[in-house]
């Protein structure tokens, strides 16, 4: 029945959809475990038209972006590929155009955007959801869509952009200093910078350093995470503190605690995770300096750019340098973006769409707040100014239980046409010359090399060897588990485990290339990451001891 | 009681520029800003004023440009114009109470910073940018020195290219709005300026510090070739371009001279990595503070300890020429070629 769709128009239909593109890829990164329908449908309609934006207003020369499919909670993407060489050509001469204001002005572009974003959140945030009449809310729960929308045009843009300019960047290193980007030194050039995910990261261990100076260490010690909040509240200077740590939730903590999913409260709603990360960091001491360690790779950036530049021959310099400037800023961006884009228009979206659910519950149309997560806009919209007039509640009970069916059995990574096996289908994404799937989805294939004897090969994300007990992690609410010095095992990595960056001395992860997140997290905190080992949570248990060798992407099980 | 004409520089700021002249209003806020300037105060537009009046100097000058304003657009004419009304200027002591709060002023300052009879700078401090009225006695010593000085640099209004100049604005000839700043000599060990744009490219990723042993006056007059440190703002790499240093200006008995550089410090760079790093820091700071490239003097003490030795004695938006990027343009053009391949 169609009023089913999750997606209408974009639901994953085999045999019309495989006869437009042979392959179509699991998005793993933000869509294990499957999406809501409400999340899905909004990721769906909207990353897949901020893709198409981006590539159309710089002319990507080789791509129109991608074209995404919703099944089963995931979401499946395929190229758009340019067909002719004729009009590659026309697109490639609109690119040297399109590209230029981003070559000149990289850091305008950027804050005026950030500037908009920020404008749009702050006046959706401004109507109070519970006290606002119907029409007013079903009005901010539009203007929560059209900032998503927005919000992903930006985005891929800037995406795109950036990525364009890191791609070249490596090519040159190659070309005229002999290093690509899993090499060690190309990795010391891109980081050491500062950003907004790294800035509340100090701002959380700033806090842990004025818990300790109002003696509130052992409130976070003696305590488990989730009881935190409740024994500060127990004294004066605990709930000091709070109000403190509140204001600054205020400013910085519209967050989710998993990045593409708006089913979990942000860190306004509920502290707990940004309060245990605080404890993290009570748990390492006084002596621990975040700001000392971030100094450390800063220096050693700088000398790497001494040498590199070195190598570079002068008269290729006047170009080189402000091209491994704008190189530098990809790694900014792709940490960045994530807190001014993808994780706070989620959590504009949760706060809007639980606004409705609260409203619907009164008015009986659904039972729970939490249950608006199984509408899609659609049906938000066929209650939104009369929510006593309908019951949803058949839409919610039957999505409900399809949902739970998705976490179940997981989703296959690729969808393949006959005959068409997974090497032709990355043949595809490395040829279309698609920045974004270069650089985040497909990566560099790792080298298998006998002489090593490891037991996984990947590739270099961020240099170093470690060794340590593995930690494998699913998702997000595991994070806790994790202990200082463990290497860090997943899938790949998101924003929200930024934090625990700073406890672990290791990072293996299945899929990635030298811009996801991993890796970009791995070389700011100077730990090694080894990444596309492809099997590294199937292979490895938590609590075995490994050894990475980021260097030579080798992973070694220890104890078998 | 006569107006307040005196004013330490933590009570001005920019927006005293009309009372204090230009120079003590940025003395003045770059104390507010927590840059560390030499301590030392700032004598008003008004002190001058109520100086001319009660002097009676303003009288014999109105009265000579009265006699004589028929010739006064000769050029000849404004040189002797000028050596005349500086005579009068100079000629007149201060009057005894201005006199008195003077040297008030000066004792403070020097008990403040724990020298008897200390060596201040006596600089001008217009309220309108006007040629040749940049009129500077380095290294003045004592109460009475400090007065002859103060007079001597309200004179300095009056030079034939300042009557020149307002001649040709239609300004009024006979009045000068001139503030002075009286400032604690920096026992200089090295001097000189910072850019926070390359003037000559207009890279606004570049800090530019020029500097050279001794005071200031020897980079800023251009007359020797300072070292060069170019400062990268992201990396903080630094290419840094050592010249032969043979001359540099240090105090003399009065005011200042001119000296060799001893033969061991010639090729040696004048700051410390630190010192550099320190610079660039602070310099950046205040460029992002105004959101505008600034072009600042500092002079590095050779009494105090490091950081506490770096003093800033100027702080105003960068002049420099945007050059067009050409190789936005190749990099456009390379960036194209990825999809090439």
């Amino acid at each position: 029945m169609k009023v089913y769709d999750v997606v209408p128009g974009l639901e994953f239909d085999a045999e019309r959809d495989l006869a437009q593109s042979p392959a179509w890829f699991l998005d793993a990164t933000h869509s294990v475990p499957p999406w809501t329908p409400m999340f899905g449908w909004f990721w769906i309609n909207f990353c897949r038209h901020g893709m198409q934006y981006g590539a159309e207003k710089l002319s990507l020369p080789t791509v129109h972006g991608w074209d995404w499919r919703f099944m089963n909670g995931g979401g499946y993407l395929t190229l758009l590929l340019v067909k002719s060489e004729e009009e590659k050509q026309r697109r490639e001469v609109e690119f040297r155009k399109a590209i230029l204001p981003l070559i000149k002005d990289y850091d305008g572009i950027w804050n005026g955007f950030v500037k908009e974003v920020l404008g749009r959140y702050k006046k959706l945030k401004e109507l109070d959801v519970d006290t606002a009449s119907n029409i007013e809310l079903l009005d901010n729960f539009e203007e929560t869509i059209n900032t998503c929308r927005r919000m992903w045009e930006i985005h891929m843009y800037m995406m795109y952009g950036t990525y364009t300019a890191y791609i070249l960047f490596e090519n040159m290193c190659r070309e005229l200093v002999g290093i690509d980007d899993t090499s060690p030194s190309f990795h010391r050039i891109v980081s050491g910078f500062d950003n907004k995910v790294f800035q509340v990261d100090r701002r959380l261990w700033e806090f842990s350093k004025i818990a300790s100076d109002m003696g509130l260490e052992d409130v976070f010690l003696k305590n488990e995470e989730v009881d935190i909040r409740e024994k500060l509240e127990e004294s004066d200077s605990g709930h000091n503190f709070l109000k403190q740590f509140r204001e600054f939730l205020n400013e910085d903590g519209w967050r989710m605690q998993r990045m593409s999913e708006i089913n979990l409260p942000t860190w306004v709603e509920d502290p707990t995770p940004a309060l245990s990360m605080v404890k993290q960091f009570i748990q390492k001491g006084g002596a621990f300096n975040l700001d000392e360690e971030r100094k450390k790779i800063s220096v050693e950036r700088i000398e790497t750019e001494k040498e590199i530049l070195a190598k570079v021959p002068s008269e290729q310099r006047a170009w080189f340098e402000p091209l491994m400037r704008l190189a530098q800023k990809s790694g900014i961006f792709s940490e960045e973006h994530d807190h001014y884009l993808d994780l706070y228009t989620h959590a504009m979206m949760r706060r809007s769409a639980l606004g409705m659910g609260r409203r619907f519950v009164k008015a009986g149309a659904i039972d729970d707040h939490e249950d608006i997560f199984f509408l899609i806009p659609d049906e938000v919209r066929r209650a939104g100014i009369n929510p006593g007039q309908f019951d949803l509640r058949y839409i919610v009970d039957r999505r409900r239980s399809e949902w739970l069916e998705w976490q179940k059995t997981p989703n296959p990574p690729a969808i393949l046409a006959e005959g068409f096996d997974l090497d032709q289908a990355m043949g595809v994404l490395v040829k279309s010359n698609d920045p974004i799937a270069l650089k985040v989805v497909v990566g560099s294939m790792p080298q298998v090399r006998p002489e090593l004897k490891a037991d996984l090969y990947g590739t270099c994300g961020s240099p170093g060897v470690a060794e340590g007990t593995a930690r494998v992690i699913v998702t997000e609410d595991e994070l806790h588990l994790i202990k200082e010095g463990d290497i860090l095992v997943a899938v790949s990595t998101s924003p929200s485990w930024t934090p625990v960056f700073s406890m672990i001395s290791g990072v293996v992860v299945d899929r990635g290339a030298s811009l996801s997140h991993a890796a970009i997290v791995g070389r700011e905190y100077g730990i090694p990451v080894v990444m596309n080992v492809f099997e590294g949570t199937a292979k490895i248990q938590s609590g075995q001891r490994i050894r990475v060798d980021a260097n030579l992407g080798a992973v070694y099980i220890l104890d078998k | 009681m006569a107006k307040k004409w005196i004013y330490w520089f933590d009570e001005i700021g920019s927006d005293f520029n009309d009372l204090v002249g230009k120079k003590c209003a940025n003395l003045g806020e770059m104390t507010k800003l927590g840059m560390k300037v030499p301590p030392g105060f700032a004598i008003s537009v008004d002190g001058y004023e109520q100086f001319m009046e009660e002097s009676g100097a303003a009288k014999e000058i109105q009265s000579y440009f009265h006699e004589n304003r028929a010739m006064m657009s000769l050029v000849g004419k404004q040189v002797e114009a000028s050596r005349e009304i500086r005579r009068i200027i100079e000629s007149k002591s201060l009057p005894k109470e201005m006199a008195q709060e003077l040297r008030h002023s000066y004792e403070t300052l020097c008990h403040q910073v724990g020298i008897p009879d200390l060596a201040v700078a006596v600089r001008s401090s217009g309220a309108v940018s006007m040629p040749g009225q940049m009129e500077t006695y380095l290294n003045v010593r004592g109460k009475s020195e400090l007065e002859r000085k103060v007079t001597q640099v309200w004179a300095s209004a009056f030079t034939a290219r300042a009557i020149a100049f307002r001649l040709e604005k239609n300004m009024d000839i006979a009045k000068a709005p001139i503030g002075v700043a009286v400032l604690k000599m920096v026992n200089a060990k090295c001097a000189g300026v910072v850019l926070t744009v390359q003037p000559t490219t207009g890279n606004l990723n570049k800090v530019v510090v020029e500097g050279n042993w001794g005071l200031g006056e020897s980079v800023v007059s251009g007359e020797i070739t300072p070292d060069q440190f170019i400062v990268d703002k992201a990396s903080g790499s630094c290419e840094t371009t050592i010249s032969p240093k043979n001359k540099m200006v240090c105090y003399g008995q009065v005011g200042t001279r001119v000296a060799e550089v001893p033969k061991h410090l010639q090729c040696e760079a004048c700051l410390a990595p630190d010192e550099l790093s320190e610079i660039v820091r602070i310099a950046t700071d205040v460029e992002n503070y105004f959101n505008l490239p600034q072009d600042m003097e500092w002079v590095i003490d050779q009494d105090l300890p490091f950081p506490e030795n770096i003093y800033w004695v100027q702080a105003r938006p960068a002049k420099y020429s945007k050059v067009e990027q050409d190789e936005s343009v190749y990099l456009a053009d390379l960036m194209s070629r990825i999809f090439r391949m």
